[in-house]
């Protein structure tokens, strides 16, 4: 059990690409990270400087007290699980979760027990004597996670563990290793580009691009107080709606125009922008499809709408509008809530009616694309 | 617009089948078109067959004609006139003891090899939860079984005791310790009661252990053959002499060399370090010179060391083996195509780089080691360039391709034809069997090679 | 020309496009070469003006440890503790030293650099029955070589331990601890591991590859054949001679015969590499062909001439052919020719008959490779073709043959240049043969340089000139390779298979 500590790590390739930006990062003891973002933003690297497979350039990393910056893989104390498992593929499910306490000469009987309980944690007892080959994709990934969990490892890294599984197999994966986590009460660092699994998994979640770190958080506040236009955009399913829109400093508070429409903030709003010195400007404006309302009648204060497409996912619809200057509009209606009628006025190039209240806006400067009162 | 019709769609989707196999079967009528080009390909198919093989029963048809009764030289025509002869055979082993040897020596051996093997099954039985008793009981029963081995050979065959046989006697030993240890790895590996224990153990199947056996008793019969060879207590006739020198040469290298290419490979390969870039251009610059340019230099620094003439086949495996890490191509190749994360995973479990070689990449890369090994045991059976410039004039350390080429080249070979077939009829057998039983091995190493590049 | 504009032209359009864009480049390639070799002498220039710089401050920020180091190696290494390098370090300078100062002056490191220069100048003479022996050039060419690698060698090892001196005073410094011999000796099996690995095979390559191809190089400059032959004779630094006497065309020079030698070396390599390449392709196509059956043994029967050692399948066949061989023979008794076929005795027969014989070799080895791509040819794209209206040839030349020739691109690269050395078929075949007094140097109308080079040095022992013929096939081979490898990155517009 161990913490981890990053101070101002950088990663710089030999054709000096620069991978990773000044990181700093405390992940504390027994907490549960996940390193989110697209690919190339520098998540996997991170963690492989962690892990000891890639040279730290600069910075310092800490598991612990001790500074292993430049500590061999295998005396960092941490067990890996790789995204295409990386199993021996010439020796049994038993041995090569027996690989590494072989390695450090332990005895016959310790091994056996290690492995057998692990195994049985997992559900993999029965394929013990069988080799990888004959194991399903699931059940690799079950291995690959015994053999990082026999160690008892101080820290435990999986790096995109579950994107080689189909999509039923992914949700079933995802609860156990939640499940696991309970069991096996260590540090773990979670990579991944799939932003439910980091919702779902992480205490903590690290989002970044392009080798920054964008917002570090819980994933409620991560979701709620997204400091800057990516975040906001990655995550969140269906993404977040951006609007065009102005920011207008007036005598009563704050108020936005978006798309001829008048909206004026809420107290608390109004107070962080004040606070700010924030001016009347252009901003880009941020609603979630699960927090926007449908009319099908207009209403002073909603915006006219166009339906583009409407999906019918079962519970819910997910309904693509464009706006009158083009904006594309995603919004999520339950479907218990509709009458037959109503449904049948959702068709292509019908007029809809979209209102948000104040709290669920979200204002971005087109600019820096920070958020104006949390970035 | 084209008056093509579209075939119809019945595509066939089968994993096995070849490429051109369903080529034609949609728009033609399928069977009498079909039939007529099949059967055009297997008469090419038969007619190349026997070009290709003639040359090869002419070889042995004409090993049999008689050099004393009939004529040694070549003549017009293909089967002998005075009846089959074995004379050419037996000129090749004329003034040796090489019968009586060969059968004393190889009883001696099955001998040894019965009584090794049975000693490791019944160590293996054992069923002792202890290594380390086990690995001592292993080299007692190696030293009981070298030892009866050296006592048989002394006694049966009269192998006299002198300082160089008593030099080759360690360097036996020692081969036979490294067999006995990888042996003794792999045999004796026994389950233990633990890993029986668990769910999906499958137990060792009867014909699984009798093959295991079987090959175990092979192994150490051949190990006891190639050290009768070394030991060499008969008299050999000229040609026996050129077979043995090959033997070894051919022997040495293919360990020596299969060790070097191996790790120049891997290390080429799965290692990252400053000058690896380096090292691979100035090998392809270096490979870009005729090999034959340095043939003068390497034969004057090996006669500094005192490698040529009577040295010669020491210096020849040194020749084979010094410069062959310059043949990493294929297997780094191979190497490349297994996954790093493998080399990661095993790293991050706590394996140094030589652990994870030994323990990861090894066993992975069998094809390859196989592949390796055969060609490097082929390529001193077929050289005549360094082996002639090296033993220059010193006839008792040629090796075959050297001599059997002066007996058709340099000698009056319309005297030694027949006995250059009958001598090449001996080579090509033991080789070509060799090759046919690892064909499959051969086709993945130059296939893979090919297309990597 | 924009890439929609490229697609729309037709196939020789592309190709002469093609052609003209490579010759267009090529001065803009060559001046990117030299400007590549410029830049890399500059930075070597600049390295070692930095080498100096580092090696001032480390002597005046280092500590006598340090300091002292600079003439006994290995002595602050094994000061700090480290005394598996220091021992190291100062076992090499003492063998260095014993090498270059030996007591018995005559054959140090010393004395053969002092005559590199004239390679020597004390003739071997007869006194009465005794022969007094000079110089021997041979050796002092040779060694002068070894002297001068370790030299380097010296120079290297001996910056490396003052690197090692400055690397470990600043380790000491901020406090952590110095690795220990055994440390050292772990570390081999672990993060050194690729040294454990390369050591001797490098070591072999260096000595027995490297130091000779240097060697030849420069007696590629000298007089050395035999009429120079050490240790009767002296022989000495000659300057571009040989290479003048292989190429101009005077009477008296073998400018002719090279020529002769190099077309019939290139036309050889030409046929071997794709005679074989397209016949082995055909015979595997036939072999997998739906319908076929025995293909095992098929295959197993043309491996046999891969299988059987050539000197005896060559041997044997070279012997078939000859004027009283089986095959004259046989001819003429049942009376098809009256006087035998002339197949190793007319210059075009023997080309013809080689070649031939070659195919018989190759195509067995072409026929494995093809089996192996063809089978990894994804079946959609043949059934996408069908779907598309093509017909099997159709098929063949559409998907086939461009598949095969992107897959195999770089193998017939090599193909190529290994049979401009194909030495063993030349060789076992005909020797060279049949010779002519119109190729000077022994040459035979089927020699390729590399069989002519092999005369050269075995038969004539003319070295020199071997070694320059040896110098021009590296440069042959050179020359393809940069072509082709620059050539290869255009095709791949259309071959993309991937």
């Amino acid at each position: 059990m161990a913490s981890v500590t990053l101070e101002h790590v950088k990663k710089i390739y030999d054709n000096n690409v620069v991978a990773v930006h000044d990181f700093n990062l405390e992940i504390k003891d027994k907490e549960f990270v996940v390193f989110v973002g697209p690919s190339g933003c520098g998540k996997s690297t991170t963690l492989r400087m962690i892990a000891g497979l890639e040279d730290i350039s600069e910075g310092v990393l800490r598991i612990g007290d001790r500074v292993v910056n430049d500590v061999e893989p295998k005396d960092r104390d941490i067990a890996m699980v790789f995204q295409n498992y990386a199993l021996y593929p010439h020796i049994t499910v038993y041995e090569n979760m027996a690989f590494s306490l072989r390695l450090r000469r332990m005895d016959n009987e310790e091994v056996h027990k290690r492995v057998v309980q692990a195994a049985d944690i997992l559900g993999i007892t029965e394929y013990l004597g069988r080799k990888p080959k004959q194991l399903s994709g699931g059940q690799r990934q079950r291995v690959a996670i015994g053999r990082a969990i026999v160690r008892n490892p101080a820290v435990f890294l999986m790096d995109e563990p579950l994107s080689n599984l189909d999509a039923k197999l992914r949700n079933q994966m995802r609860a156990e290793i939640i499940l696991l986590r309970k069991r096996v009460d260590t540090t773990f660092v979670y990579v991944t580009h799939d932003q439910t699994e980091a919702m779902t998994l992480g205490d903590r979640i690290v989002v970044m691009k392009d080798g920054y770190i964008q917002q570090v958080g819980t994933p409620q506040q991560v979701f709620d107080t997204p400091t800057n236009l990516f975040v906001a955009g990655f995550i969140g399913s269906p993404q977040m709606n951006f609007l065009k829109a102005r920011l207008e400093k007036g005598a009563n508070g704050y108020q936005v125009n978006v798309l001829g429409v008048q909206l004026p903030l809420n107290a608390e709003q109004n107070a962080a922008l004040t606070e700010r010195g924030v001016l009347s400007q252009d901003i880009t404006l941020g609603v979630r499809p699960e927090h926007t309302s449908v009319l099908f009648e207009k209403t002073a204060g909603a915006i006219e709408c166009e339906i583009n497409v409407n999906e019918m996912m079962g519970s819910e619809l997910h309904l693509h509008l464009s706006s009158q200057n083009g904006d594309r509009i995603i919004v999520r209606l339950p479907t218990v809530d509709l009458s037959a009628e109503q449904r049948s006025r959702l068709a292509y190039g019908n007029k809809m009616y979209i209102t948000f209240p104040a709290k669920v806006m979200h204002l971005f400067d087109p600019k820096t694309e920070k958020n104006l009162i949390f970035g | 617009m084209s008056k093509k019709q579209i075939p119809e769609v019945d595509i066939v989707v089968d994993e096995k089948a070849g490429v051109i196999r369903e080529v034609k079967q949609a728009t033609r009528s399928k069977s009498g078109h079909e039939r007529r080009v099949n059967t055009s390909i297997y008469i090419i198919l038969v007619i190349m067959s026997i070009i290709w093989l003639a040359p090869f029963v002419f070889l042995v048809f004409q090993s049999f004609r008689s050099y004393k009764l009939e004529s040694g030289g070549m003549v017009d025509y293909l089967l002998p006139k005075n009846g089959w002869s074995l004379d050419n055979y037996r000129f090749l082993f004329e003034g040796s003891n090489f019968f009586p040897w060969w059968g004393t020596t190889l009883l001696i051996a099955a001998l040894c090899a019965a009584v090794l093997t049975l000693a490791t099954v019944m160590i293996k039985r054992l069923g002792s939860e202890n290594r380390h008793m086990k690995t001592l009981l292993t080299v007692l029963a190696l030293v009981v079984g070298y030892g009866l081995f050296i006592a048989l050979m002394v006694r049966l065959l009269g192998l006299a005791v002198s300082a160089e046989i008593a030099g080759k006697l360690v360097l036996s030993a020692l081969l036979l310790l490294i067999a006995g240890y990888i042996v003794a790895r792999f045999y004796l590996k026994q389950d233990s009661r633990l890993l029986r224990s668990i769910p999906g153990y499958e137990k060792e199947k009867t014909s699984d252990v009798v093959k295991k056996v079987i090959a175990l008793f092979a192994e150490f019969a051949v190990i006891f053959a190639i050290l009768a060879c070394i030991l060499k207590p008969m008299t050999a006739s000229q040609y026996l002499n050129w077979y043995g020198n090959t033997l070894t040469v051919a022997l040495f290298t293919a360990v020596i060399q299969t060790v070097i290419v191996l790790s120049v490979s891997y290390a080429l390969s799965r290692l990252r370090f400053r000058g690896r870039k380096l090292i691979m251009n100035v090998v392809l610059v270096l490979g870009m010179f005729p090999g034959f340019l340095t043939m003068i230099t390497l034969y004057f620094l090996l006669k500094q060391l005192g490698l040529t003439q009577s040295g010669a086949i020491p210096g020849m495996i040194l020749i084979y083996c010094a410069s062959s890490g310059m043949g990493y191509y294929i297997s780094k190749g191979f190497f490349d195509t297994i996954p790093k994360s493998l080399d990661e995973s095993a790293r991050i479990d706590g394996a140094t780089r030589f652990q994870v070689f030994l323990k990861i990449i090894m066993p992975l890369a069998k094809p390859i080691v196989i592949y390796t090994i055969l060609m490097a045991f082929m390529a001193p059976w077929g050289d005549y360039v360094f082996a002639s410039y090296i033993a220059f004039g010193s006839e008792p350390n040629f090796n075959v391709a050297v001599g059997l080429y002066r007996w058709v080249n340099v000698n009056d070979y319309q005297g030694y034809f027949t006995r250059f077939c009958a001598g090449g009829v001996l080579v090509a057998l033991p080789i070509t069997a060799l090759f046919l039983a690892l064909q499959k091995y051969y086709v993945e190493g130059v296939t893979g090679g090919a297309v990597k590049g | 020309m924009t890439d929609l504009e490229y697609l729309k032209l037709s196939k020789p359009a592309k190709l002469i496009f093609r052609i003209h864009q490579f010759f267009k480049n090529l001065p803009g390639m060559a001046w990117n070469g030299l400007k590549g070799l410029g830049l890399a002498i500059a930075r070597l220039f600049g390295g070692l003006g930095k080498s100096v710089a580092d090696l001032v401050t480390t002597f005046k920020d280092g500590d006598w440890k340090t300091r002292l180091s600079y003439l006994i190696m290995g002595f602050g290494s094994a000061a700090r503790g480290q005394w598996g390098r220091g021992l190291l370090f100062f076992l090499f300078q003492t063998v260095f030293n014993v090498y270059m100062f030996m007591p018995n002056a005559a054959f140090s490191g010393c004395y053969y650099l002092g005559k590199l220069s004239t390679l020597g100048t004390v003739e071997t003479y007869k006194e009465g029955r005794r022969t007094v022996y000079g110089d021997n050039s041979f050796f002092i060419l040779l060694y002068g070589v070894l002297t001068i690698f370790f030299i380097l060698a010296f120079i290297y090892t001996w910056r490396l331990n003052v690197k090692q001196n400055r690397i470990s005073e600043q380790i000491l410094k901020s406090g952590h601890r110095l690795k220990s011999t055994r440390d050292d000796v772990k570390s081999l099996a672990d993060e050194q591991f690729h040294k454990t690995l390369l050591a001797l095979p490098t070591l072999g390559v260096l000595i027995f590859t490297a130091l000779p191809i240097l060697f030849m190089i420069l007696v590629a400059f000298t007089n050395f054949d035999s009429t120079h032959q050490p240790p009767g004779k002296l022989f000495t630094w000659v300057g571009w001679d040989n290479f003048h006497t292989l190429l101009s065309t005077d009477t008296a020079s073998y400018g002719n015969t090279f020529s002769q030698v190099l077309l019939w070396t290139l036309i050889w390599a030409f046929f071997a590499t794709f005679l074989n390449y397209f016949l082995g392709m055909l015979v595997a196509i036939m072999i997998n062909k739906k319908g076929i059956k025995l293909k095992k043994m098929w295959r197993t029967i043309l491996v046999m001439t891969i299988a059987i050692p050539q000197f005896v399948s060559l041997l044997y066949v070279s012997k078939m052919f000859a004027a009283d061989g089986l095959i004259n023979g046989a001819l003429m008794r049942w009376g098809w020719i009256s006087s035998p076929l002339p197949f190793w005795t007319d210059p075009h027969w023997a080309r013809v008959t080689i070649i031939v014989i070659n195919v018989w070799i190759g195509i067995p080895y072409l026929m494995l490779i093809a089996t192996g791509i063809l089978m990894n040819i994804p079946a959609d794209l043949y059934e996408s073709a069908r779907i598309d209206g093509a017909n099997a040839f159709q098929m063949y030349q559409k998907i086939t043959l461009p598949y095969m020739l992107f897959v195999t691109g770089p193998y017939l690269l090599t193909s190529f240049t290994g049979n401009i050395n194909n030495f063993n078929v030349i060789f076992l075949l005909s020797g060279g043969k049949p010779l002519s007094l119109e190729l000077s140097g022994n040459a035979g109308y089927t020699d390729l340089l590399i069989t002519w080079l092999y005369k050269m040095t075995v038969n004539d022992t003319n070295y020199k000139l071997a070694a320059v013929m040896g110098i021009l096939v590296f440069v042959v081979t050179a020359v393809i390779n940069l072509i082709v490898y620059n050539m290869i990155p255009s095709v791949k517009n259309e071959e993309d298979f991937q």
